[in-house]
């Protein structure tokens, strides 16, 4: 059959594409708005929203890309995938670039290329792979080879340092593991164990990374440091009150008083000039976003491609849970963007190829349907 | 087979509803959570808001002017440049602290001390100053430096400046930093502002310092102004324009270079005083910025006492400026009649003890006006011996004497004039009768500052009047008593203090002057009882210490114009020689040299 099947096109989840482009362009006006600020005279608008722009093409020829083989074909590569993945991995500490301190990224010519991004498409598929076996709750034994190989790239990440991206790479494969369920009596011992092993990661925490736990539980301790960021994300979404202060109007976040709005904190600039009716179009929106993965889940063909869409599910949620949840200061500070509202290049590749993966699944259930 | 592999097929119930519920979580928890932030707490970060970006601050008022009464500047105020730290915009406040001692030289401990003491009054978001006063040089490096180092900001604000110096600053007194206590009991002051501290600066602050302005600034993160709104422009203080002429000081200023003394010229007609020295002084400029504890000591400890107002806190005995007082309190209670003779033998008896006149072979046959034209000590001595303790002080407290003169100036001292109660109460002891003769030429336990000295004169020529001393000009003059004797007996001293200048055997004839009728009377006080040793030694081999204090009191005539000079040089040995000269010099400047400048 070739790819561009009349049927797959109209089973393809044509919401799911439309929600990803609103959302996009959502991001791309707010970051119009977040990378300008007030200068004495006038206004400076340095070019940030243009290459968002631009990596947002990249982005959705991505996602076609994602979208033109059959999503089963990921089930036979997935062993290879994720040993080159692992192999990748490994060379970032080798001939790794350092930005910011950390070592995480592959020059690779024409652009920086983040091993860490593909370890998370890749856990996607080996989870997806392994999940899909059955869809009886998971044993300990199964659950035990699935995070076990989750473990090598979500650890070697972490040891970049990255821990954002390692833990998300765990939480998308946790997500989908509770996706597929656990026996109630492993779903208790590990209700049990879990918390227990909370403490044991402050351990294997960088003093910053505890720094910022500390200035979340009392943000007043150091206004000026680690809590700066929580108080004045909270001054500009809170001073947006019910309908915001208008597009470019955001006082907080012009006059240069919140740190990071671009990336992180954008939601914080969407949230003061666009106000309480603004972030909720804006959550519904997301809302909408993410549902639409449960309906490609629940109407793919096989098992594969549902977990594939569970997946894609959880790698959005988190995010948008742990950016959100730091932003409107309800978790620490973890460098997580908001996918399509924060800039970043990678990011938002990999977002719109993983729209494009879900697509995917979605353009192919006819085949279960039929038969 | 086909409906079992269906089955299998199936997704996992439970996992899709568990999606759906954590989309549903999702919303609740972000939905309520914005709900809170921005509709429940709205109003609290929008004054946050307003908080973070506008920001007000003060414009300081330039301190009134002071000029003398020809309208020349004595204190004016110049920009001068402070370092001021905005805690709120400065990301590492210790190593800022750090960079503002390698700029300045202050180092660091005393920078944090200044900081801890005063962060408690400054608002955050507030220049506190660092360092008061920067030098160009130190500018310039700042305001290049200051884009890497935020919070940082060069504050410019006027400062005092003295023109003369030392030679005013007994009158003008100084401002300096405030402190803790006026603080606490003012609250139009913040931390950083000048305030007066001494002489009229202190007593005349309100009306100096002017109401600051405010302003409201529209900030970035870093602090950097963006737009700017006067709320309130502010109000300079008032000039003040002094009795003081600044020509007559200058010239006392440099009669008493390298001595200690005081000149007072008055205005005996409304109390104006135009000129007030006092020396040594110091320089008032150096208090602006704060001495250090070292200077501080130095010049608290410092033998020849600069900071002393010898005007009106130092107090001496009279000597013979004293006899005016006394001769009037012989006529007030009808003791002595002008024409009554006394004979002066150059001693007088009294019990065991001899009481010596100054000229040792005596004036002879003397009467109240030889009295005062030769300084008879003897005519005295029985004029006090008759007189009596309690009338002399009665007569003396009617002079103003014992009692501050009211002038504008802090810390004025009263002098003393002693009476029977005060000894007993001091001493414990009664008065005794030797004590009465000393009493009556100026020594012993009488003490006066020479501004009483230059009150009293006046109430000789004015009609008896006993005026406050004024250092404003302009200011109507205020009467605060009246001398008891009439019109014919204070003629009776003046015209007696005139032939002491013109007559042949007058003690201060040196003021002699061709078309001014001048008045005068010398005094000299004993520092220590004398012994003979140092009686027998020439003037000029008896220590510093013994010497004798120099008094010369007098008044000049022209017209209508009339003035009181009084000028004390301590240690100067006589009256004449030693206070002479610059009085005469004060009034040929009065009567000719400023008449030749017109």
């Amino acid at each position: 059959m070739s790819p561009i099947d009349r049927r797959l096109l109209i089973h393809m989840n044509w919401f799911l594409l439309g929600l990803a482009a609103m959302l996009f362009f959502v991001g791309v006006l707010n970051l119009y708005s977040a990378s300008g600020f007030r200068l004495e005279q006038g206004m400076s608008v340095s070019s940030f929203y243009q290459k968002q722009l631009v990596w947002g093409l990249m982005g959705f020829a991505g996602m076609i890309t994602f979208m033109l083989f059959d999503y089963r074909h990921l089930r036979t590569i997935a062993w290879p995938l994720f040993w080159v993945t692992v192999i990748l991995l490994a060379c970032v500490p080798v001939i790794g670039k350092t930005i910011y301190g950390a070592r995480r990224w592959l020059d690779l010519g024409f652009f920086n290329f983040q091993p860490s991004e593909m370890a998370k498409i890749t856990i996607l598929v080996i989870g997806a792979k392994i999940l899909s076996r059955s869809s009886d709750p998971l044993n300990i034994k199964n659950l035990a080879y699935v995070v076990g190989v989750g473990l090598i790239p979500a650890g070697m990440v972490i040891s970049q340092p990255d821990l954002g991206s390692g833990l998300n790479i765990l939480l998308i494969l946790g997500g989908m593991i509770l996706y597929r369920g656990l026996t109630p009596k492993l779903f208790k011992t590990l209700a049990v164990v879990g918390p227990c092993l909370i403490p044991l990661g402050w351990l294997f925490m960088h003093d910053y990374q505890k720094r910022r736990v500390i200035s979340f539980m009392n943000p007043a301790s150091d206004p000026l440091g680690a809590g700066y960021h929580i108080i004045q994300s909270e001054i500009a979404i809170g001073s947006g009150r019910v309908w915001g202060k208008g597009f470019l109007g955001g006082t907080q976040s012009q006059l240069r008083f919140l740190p990071e709005k671009h990336t992180d904190f954008a939601i914080a600039v969407f949230g003061e000039e666009w106000g309480f009716a603004g972030a909720m179009a804006l959550l519904s929106l997301f809302c909408v976003f993410l549902y639409q993965m449960v309906v490609t889940a629940r109407e793919a063909k096989d098992l594969f491609g549902s977990y594939l869409a569970a997946g894609v599910f959880f790698y959005f949620f988190w995010q948008i849970l742990i950016n959100m949840g730091m932003v409107l200061g309800l978790m620490p500070v973890v460098g997580i963007p908001l996918p399509f509202i924060s800039y970043g290049g990678s990011g938002t590749v990999v977002n719109l190829c993983l729209v494009g993966l879900v697509l995917n699944v979605s353009m192919r259930r006819y085949v279960f349907k039929q038969g | 087979m086909s409906l079992y592999e269906s089955k299998t097929q199936q997704p996992p119930k439970n996992g899709l509803l568990l999606l759906q519920g954590l989309i549903l979580l999702l919303f609740c928890i972000f939905a309520l959570r914005f709900w809170y932030l921005q509709i429940h707490k709205g109003e609290y970060f929008s004054e946050q808001a307003r908080n973070n970006q506008l920001r007000q601050d003060n414009l300081y008022a330039p301190r009134g002017l002071i000029r003398d009464r020809n309208g020349e500047l004595l204190a004016v105020n110049e920009p001068a440049y402070a370092l001021g730290i905005v805690r709120e915009d400065c990301k590492d406040l210790d190593a800022t602290l750090k960079t503002v001692s390698e700029w300045t030289g202050v180092d660091l401990p005393k920078l944090k001390k200044v900081f801890k003491k005063s962060r408690r009054r400054v608002k955050p978001f507030e220049p506190l100053i660092l360092v008061p006063n920067l030098t160009f040089e130190q500018v310039a490096v700042i305001e290049a430096n200051s884009l890497y180092w935020p919070g940082l900001e060069v504050v410019v604000r006027p400062r005092r400046k003295y023109l003369q110096g030392a030679l005013l600053s007994h009158v003008l007194g100084y401002v300096s930093e405030v402190d803790e206590a006026e603080l606490e009991n003012d609250s139009e002051l913040a931390v950083g502002d000048y305030v007066g501290k001494q002489g009229l600066e202190y007593v005349l602050e309100k009306r100096f310092r002017g109401v600051k302005g405010r302003r409201q600034s529209e900030v970035d993160a870093t602090g950097r102004r963006l737009k700017q709104r006067i709320l309130n422009p502010p109000k300079a203080g008032e000039d003040i324009d002094l009795s003081i002429d600044l020509g007559l000081q200058e010239l006392g200023g440099k009669f008493l270079e390298g001595k200690a003394g005081a000149v007072v010229v008055m205005n005996p007609d409304n109390g104006q005083i135009l000129a007030f020295v006092s020396a040594p002084s110091y320089d008032n400029n150096s208090f602006t910025d704060g001495l250090s504890q070292k200077e501080w000591v130095a010049l608290r400890d410092d033998p020849r006492t600069p900071l002393q107002n010898r005007v009106i806190q130092s107090v001496y005995p009279p000597g013979s400026v004293f006899k005016m007082t006394v001769a009037g309190a012989g006529l007030h209670y009808g003791v002595v009649k002008t024409q009554d003779i006394v004979y002066c033998p150059g001693h007088m008896q009294l019990g065991k003890y001899v009481f010596r006149c100054w000229k040792k072979g005596g004036h002879g046959e003397t009467d109240l006006e030889k009295s005062l034209v030769e300084s008879c000590d003897v005519y005295y001595y029985k004029l006090g011996k008759r007189l009596g303790v309690d009338r002399m002080s009665e007569y003396a407290f009617a002079a103003g004497y014992g009692k501050p003169t009211g002038i504008a100036l802090p810390h004025e001292k009263s002098g003393l004039i002693p009476t029977r109660k005060w000894k007993k109460r001091r001493y414990g002891e009664i008065w005794h009768p030797g004590e009465n003769l000393n009493f009556s030429i100026g020594q012993g336990y009488t003490l006066v500052t020479p501004l009483q000295v230059a009150r009293s004169i006046s109430s000789l020529i004015n009609g008896g009047r006993l005026l406050r001393p004024q250092l404003l000009a302009g200011e109507p003059a205020e009467e605060q008593g009246v001398l008891p004797i009439n019109d014919r007996q204070r003629e009776i001293i003046r015209k007696a203090m005139i032939k002491t200048v013109n007559g042949s055997h007058g003690t201060a004839r040196r003021l002699r002057m061709k078309g001014v009728v001048i008045g005068g009377k010398t005094g000299t006080a004993q520092v220590v009882k004398l012994t003979d040793e140092i009686k027998k030694m020439k003037d000029e081999e008896i220590p510093y210490k013994y010497r004798d204090h120099a008094w010369m009191a007098s008044f000049a005539e022209k017209g209508t114009e009339r003035y009181v000079v009084v000028c004390m040089v301590e240690h100067g040995l006589h009256g004449s020689s030693g206070a002479g000269p610059v009085v005469k010099a004060i009034y040929n400047y009065i009567f000719k040299e400023k008449k030749e400048k017109k």
